[in-house]
């Protein structure tokens, strides 16, 4: 296959990614709402299956914009959600801060 | 020159394998956002190839090709499904639908294109491939 530059490839990436920003930062607020739900005992049904879509995406696309270990983060994230037990959802608030320091310079 | 039909209800999902497919590989890309939209565009474009998500909402991806079987327009076009590596995917399930592979989100957008032509063992299809100028299309 004839491949351009992956350098050209990347800058049309990062365009994307800086449109996609806004949109990403709301997700990662949802997941801190859910996190301090959860954390509190008082999540709710329709907040803890908003939050696993929203993680589940973000598993989806934060390792094809080159940040796999964001990515990863947020797959825990969706497997504590969707398999939640009082102990795990009560340890989300971490991980959901793992998730937010992990894309540090990149929001 | 190849054409792909991507659905997937992510925009972003949608405009990076799109531009990775149509930077990398010099395939036209046409894109989706339901199974029901991505229907009507098979119909329409007669794609070479149907990359589409699995979980989508309203109807999955699994349904939506399973529509497709059932219409003789469409029903030979290749399909190749994507999903999210975290689901613990039973490939023999997909498989057994008859789909002609699975692939894994993220996917590398350096890479897509060839993960694609391999499953569909277009690996040595030259003339599949364009060494036409990068082009970024809108996601419809």
């Amino acid at each position: 296959m004839s491949n351009p530059p992956d350098a050209e490839i990347q800058a049309l990436l990062d365009d994307l990614w800086k449109r996609h920003l806004p949109s990403l930062v709301e997700r990662l607020d949802l997941l801190e709402r859910a996190a301090a739900e959860a954390a509190s005992g008082a999540i709710s049904e329709a907040m803890r299956a908003e939050a696993q879509s929203v993680a589940h995406k973000l598993a989806g696309n934060l390792g094809m914009f080159g940040h796999p270990q964001a990515g990863e983060i947020a797959g825990q994230i969706e497997l504590t959600l969707k398999a939640p037990t009082p102990e795990t959802l009560a340890g989300l608030v971490p991980v959901v801060a793992r998730l937010r320091q992990s894309l540090d310079g990149h929001l | 020159m190849r054409r792909i039909l991507i659905i997937d209800d992510e925009d972003d999902i949608r405009e990076v394998a799109a531009l990775s497919l149509e930077a990398t590989a010099g395939w036209k890309t046409v894109t989706a956002s339901s199974g029901a939209e991505g229907i009507k565009l098979a119909m329409a474009e007669r794609p070479d190839a149907i990359l589409m998500d699995v979980m989508m909402p309203g109807v999955d991806g699994p349904t939506t090709f399973r529509t497709m079987q059932e219409n003789p327009a469409i029903a030979n076009i290749p399909v190749l499904l994507l999903t999210a590596k975290v689901q613990g995917v039973d490939k023999r399930r997909f498989a057994d639908l008859g789909v002609a592979g699975i692939l894994f989100k993220p996917f590398d957008p350096l890479t897509l294109a060839e993960q694609i032509a391999e499953a569909l063992h277009w690996k040595d299809d030259a003339p599949s491939v364009s060494s036409q100028t990068p082009s970024v299309r809108s996601s419809s």
